[in-house]
């Protein structure tokens, strides 16, 4: 039964900031188990809000979000309810979020970045954890950085280690917020390789990205993004083939910097 | 012989003063800081309005206060032995509001993504603060706090005020009852060589601490 529901339905989510400030409008999105959605959109449409709504790091303003068929959280006329705590603390185990700055804790090593979650929050004892995130790592080909600081690491490999961590703790949706824009083009690749390794080991994933390349080539679905709408959603031949002219106008530039 | 073990003594209580200050301010302030941000803004009035009273009046004057205190407001007769009590307490809570402003920058300054990673993570508030955030915040006061320790070094001095025996004090009597100023020398020596080992220790603590950017 439970593997018939999307991993993930948002329904008709909005977001308006203080101020009147309307960022997302009536954005409606479902996710398959094992399906890879990349987000597209020009600077400032809202992709990363739409994320930390989903994510729930934002409180949206109207619509409903469902992880696995629970309602996480609904919203409607400034009323908002989340689901009760028990049922919240198992819904946030379900998802894993990668920031395009990766968010490391700078305190703490790589390998305990990546166990330390563990440990904490869904006690795991400490050399289970550690051996887990140690798997990890080498599957991300960080296996001989477990004792560096992030500090001492390159964006690309603070970036692998944030997916480690994010993957540590077995979520089944992935979310990334542009995950390779702040690293250099050769870094960027790195980064890629792994997403699309994950992508290969049916990983669900939800991908903010600049990178149209990319983008078409690991994603099963893209959702084009303007001004807080979702102004197309299809499957990457039917974005890059639209009639739509703001949409082939922005694959166009960002497809030209190549 | 007789100055020193006179000397010795009054330095076991600048020490004891020293240290007991340390202990309950550093949590005060603490707590004074999490009220100074609190949400709720009756809280936050009350500690601005702490803190404004702390810092902008002498601690002199403060010392003074707290030890009539008890016999101005509630009618209590002072024993001799509050004098000590109302030193800690004076000191106290004079350096937990120093202490903190020191904490607040010192949490204001982390990064709101480190809050964000920890809670997509699952960590709850508590755990984020004490797993992720109060030890990095540790990390960037220690200057801050080292300067405020090393004043409170010398502030002790000032428990004369209610006839607190500390160092200074006895250091003062020896020294007007010999007509030399030797154990006033010898204090100051003291003072000097005491804020140079709480120097070191702090510098040891920022070393073990740089492991990390
Ligand atoms: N905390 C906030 N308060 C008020 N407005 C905000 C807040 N966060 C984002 N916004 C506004 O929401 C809009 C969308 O921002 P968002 O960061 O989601 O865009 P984006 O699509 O991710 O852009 P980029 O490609 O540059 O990352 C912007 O106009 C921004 O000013
Ligand atoms: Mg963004």
């Amino acid at each position: 039964m439970a593997n018939e529901c999307p991993l993930l339905q948002l329904k008709n989510i909005s977001k308006v900031f203080p101020g009147n400030n309307k960022v997302l409008e009536d954005i409606s999105l479902t996710v398959n188990k094992g399906e890879v959605v990349s987000v597209i959109g020009p600077s400032g449409s809202g992709k990363s809000t739409l994320l930390r709504c989903a994510t729930m790091l934002t409180d949206i303003t109207g619509g409903e979000i469902i992880y696995g068929g629970k309602c996480a959280v609904k919203a409607d006329k400034g009323k908002i309810t989340y689901a009760s705590k028990t049922e919240m603390k198992e819904i946030c185990k379900t998802f894993g979020l990668v920031f395009q700055n990766f968010n490391l804790f700078p305190h703490y090593s790589v390998l305990k970045n990546v166990s330390e979650p563990l440990i904490v929050n869904c006690k795991v004892p400490k050399a289970e954890a550690e051996k887990k995130a140690r798997e990890i790592l080498a599957r991300l080909g960080l296996e001989n950085r477990e004792y560096a600081y992030p500090c001492e690491l390159s964006g690309g490999q603070q970036q692998r280690v944030s997916i480690a961590r994010a993957l540590a703790l077995e979520p089944d949706v992935l979310f990334f917020d542009e995950p390779t824009s702040a690293l250099d083009p050769e870094l960027t690749v790195e980064v890629l390789k792994v997403i699309k390794q994950l992508a290969a080991e049916k990983m669900t994933m939800i991908i903010v990205t600049h990178e149209m390349e990319f983008a078409k080539e690991v994603s099963d679905r893209i959702v084009f993004i303007e001004h807080g709408v979702i102004v197309e959603d299809g499957t990457p031949d039917e974005l890059f083939a639209t009639n739509n002219e703001r949409i082939r106008e922005f694959i166009g530039k960002l497809g030209g910097k190549k | 012989m007789m100055m020193f073990m006179q000397l010795a003594q009054g330095m076991i209580v600048t020490v004891e003063i020293f240290l007991l200050t340390l202990l309950f301010s550093l949590p005060l302030g603490l707590l004074v800081a999490f009220g100074r941000m609190s949400k709720i803004k009756p809280l936050q009035w009350l500690v601005k309005i702490y803190m404004a009273i702390m810092r902008g009046t002498p601690l002199m004057l403060q010392l003074i206060v707290v030890y009539f205190a008890p016999y101005y407001v509630f009618g209590v007769s002072i024993s001799g032995g509050y004098r000590f009590v109302a030193v800690i307490i004076a000191f106290s809570i004079n350096y937990a509001a120093y202490f903190a402003e020191i904490f607040r920058a010192g949490i204001e300054s982390i990064p709101i993504g480190q809050y964000d990673a920890a809670k997509v993570l699952g960590y709850t508030r508590v755990s984020t603060f004490m797993h992720i955030i109060f030890p990095q915040v540790i990390k960037r006061i220690i200057p801050p706090v080292t300067n405020e320790t090393i004043t409170l070094v010398k502030d002790t001095s000032l428990a004369f005020v209610i006839a607190v025996a500390e160092m200074f004090t006895i250091a003062k009597q020896i020294s007007a009852k010999q007509a030399s100023v030797t154990a006033l020398m010898v204090a100051g020596l003291f003072y000097f060589v005491f804020n140079y080992v709480v120097a070191y220790i702090m510098e040891r603590i920022e070393k073990k601490l740089s492991y990390y950017r």
